[in-house]
């Protein structure tokens, strides 16, 4: 699997989004109060145990000998509590488990200002709250002066820290909930928004696909909707341009007809007289026959895929044994010398059996004329559909023709504007199989050479 | 998902970064606690009938009622009188709320002199101010026998 820098999916980048919005502005809340509280549980901590040493200083302070000697100092020391030092210019009086509860910057401070200080450290992975006091000595008039004795005492904060981290903890627990519910608000959100978008990529595929009746309702009054109407009176313009050519292409065949009845006329007439012409003459109104009947035949298939765009081509359906219908059609037109036949007898199948002349006689016509020989024509059978395969034994299709085989007018040799035919004549033959229920298709043998496929279906009594 | 993971995990490092509590500077935290001496001051009269503090060099600071006792003993021999009747019970009970201290004073309200009263007011409060206590607190003297004098708030002149 690829690393991919982003989630492609809208609904996947929604959530992420919603979440990432959600969880980050949860964790700076919660850390934002947790921070507060705990600034405010550790400075009220520190205010009740500074005012706690004062008190127990200020108790015993009166009955303290002044100055005072070592014994002074235990009694005090022994009177603030454990983990105490005290001091009195060179006399000291200290607990005995080896570490001080003083920093420099503590001492400094309170020999500074004659005020209690505190300071919070951490000592052997425990935060203390280290106390620091002068002892001062007030005149009765209310002067204060030093006495000399300090005073500093460590006390363990680690209640305090588990109270705090309690506090952190239900904050963390807090930013957590909001996690699941911003995941349900994400996809609840992604859907309304991919429902519209998965309803007009559907309808923008059946357009592509060619069904121009394809709409998408717009649902709602947002930019979706609007992209919708859009999207549907796109598809309106284009099914009214569509008409409106094929209309056109109906018209001019169908004005075309008349003009060329009285052509056609003349040209016979010409015909008859061709053979007394000298040779110049004789060739230039052959030229002109054979144009005109290739104007005929171009008009004729144009009205044929007219009336198919029309929806008016109707079948006149008949019991019709394939194999002699399939020879009838080669025999007509000269080929069944050209033209290697292998057709079971008495395979009958209800179809229209002019139309399975235009296809069959439109495949065998191409193979002949843009195949090499030998052409083949192959009937086979099977439970529930009739195929005639139609070889020949050429080059085959160029793979970047075979998609447009079936096109309208599509010249797949550039090089050779005229060709004979009126490049409809695939595009008919695949309509009439489309006709029958069945369907035509393009290919290539193993070994080289063209091959069109008709599939028909079996009548449905034998099916 | 990678990439959501270690979105994610930064507020996650973030939150328990801020946990615990942080080492932090020095901070001031109140008055420092007071209350020791070289000895006490009591207060007696002069020769021009006025209050005058005297030094007892006791090596501490002790409690109102140590004081009050050896006030009542008297100045003995340096020039300054009392005003409180010479007594063999120099024994004062000293009861403290906030802002009032009474006094139980082993005479009647006759006994005294005002100066005398003020000797034992001074005395007390200059006690209390230098043990760290507040300046403005009033003093209540009560006396044996019930009397308007012993609801009276006193002051002492010298220490405002």
């Amino acid at each position: 699997m690829t690393w991919r820098p982003w989630p492609r999916g809208l609904r996947a980048r929604l959530v992420v989004a919603v979440v990432l919005v959600t969880v980050l502005g949860a964790t700076a809340a919660a850390w934002a109060s947790a921070r507060s509280a705990r600034s405010a549980l550790v400075d009220s901590a520190r205010q009740r145990l500074a005012q706690t040493v004062a008190g127990q200083i200020g108790a015993i302070a009166p009955e303290l000998t002044y100055p005072p000697d070592q014994g002074t100092l235990d009694r005090l020391r022994a009177a603030v509590g454990p983990n105490t030092l005290v001091t009195y210019r060179n006399l000291r009086s200290a607990d005995d488990t080896g570490t001080e509860p003083v920093t420099g910057a503590l001492r400094s401070a309170v020999r500074a200002r004659h005020l209690i200080a505190t300071q919070v450290v951490t000592a052997g992975g425990r935060p203390f709250l280290l106390v620091g006091t002068p002892i001062v000595i007030t005149a009765p008039d209310g002067a204060r002066t030093s006495s000399g004795i300090e005073v500093y005492t460590g006390r363990d904060l680690t209640d305090v820290e588990g109270r705090v981290d309690d506090l952190t903890r239900s904050a963390a627990y807090t930013a957590a909930l909001a996690l699941p519910l911003a995941v349900l608000l994400a996809l609840l959100a992604a859907r309304s928004v991919l429902r519209p978008v998965r309803e007009l990529r559907d309808t923008a595929r059946r357009l592509a696909a060619g069904d121009l009746g394809a709409r998408s309702p717009p649902q709602g009054a947002d930019e979706l909707a609007d992209l919708a109407v859009t999207v549907n009176e796109m598809a309106e313009s284009l099914q009214r341009m569509q008409a409106d050519a094929r209309r056109f292409a109906a018209d001019v065949s169908h004005e075309l007809r008349t003009p060329l009845s009285t052509l056609m006329a003349v040209v016979d007439v010409l015909a008859t007289a061709a053979a007394g012409m000298d040779s110049d003459a004789r060739e230039s109104s052959q030229l002109a026959i054979a144009e005109t009947h290739r104007l005929v035949a171009l008009v004729e298939d144009l009205m044929e895929v007219s009336r198919f765009d029309a929806g008016t081509a109707r079948l006149r359906l008949e019991d019709v044994d394939v194999a002699g219908a399939v020879r009838g059609c080669l025999r007509a037109r000269g080929w069944l010398d050209r033209v290697e036949l292998v057709a079971p007898d008495g395979v009958v199948l209800r179809l229209d059996p002019r139309r399975l002349d235009v296809i069959v006689a439109n495949l065998v016509g191409n193979a002949l004329s843009h195949g090499e020989p030998p052409v083949r024509v192959q009937v086979s059978v099977s439970r529930d559909q009739v195929r005639i395969e139609v070889a020949d034994s050429g080059p085959g299709l160029p793979q970047d023709v075979l998609p447009h085989v079936f096109d309208r007018f599509y010249k797949a040799d550039t090089a050779r504007p005229r060709t004979p035919g009126s490049g409809l004549g695939l595009a008919i033959a695949l309509e009439n199989a489309r006709l029958h229920g069945g369907d035509l298709t393009a290919g290539n043998i193993a070994g080289g050479g063209a091959r069109f496929t008709l599939r028909l279906p079996r009548n449905q009594e034998d099916g | 998902m990678k990439r959501i993971c270690a979105v994610l995990a930064v507020p996650a490092v973030l939150l328990l970064a801020g946990c615990g509590i942080q080492p932090s500077g020095v901070t001031g935290g109140g008055q420092a606690p007071a209350g020791v001496a070289p000895g006490v001051t009591l207060y007696f009269i002069d020769a021009h009938s006025r209050l005058q503090p005297q030094f007892r060099q006791t090596g501490r600071l002790g409690s109102i009622s140590e004081a009050l006792a050896l006030l009542l003993t008297g100045p003995g021999y340096s020039g300054l009188r009392t005003g409180i009747a010479p007594t063999t019970v120099t024994r004062v009970g000293v009861a403290t709320t906030p802002g009032v201290t009474e006094i139980h004073v082993p005479f009647t309200a006759n006994e005294m002199t005002s100066l005398g009263i003020d000797q034992i007011v001074c005395t007390a409060l200059g006690v209390h101010v230098q043990s760290g206590g507040s300046r403005s607190m009033k003093v209540r003297i009560i006396f044996t026998q019930s009397t308007p004098e012993s609801n009276k708030l006193r002051t002492c002149p010298l220490i405002r």
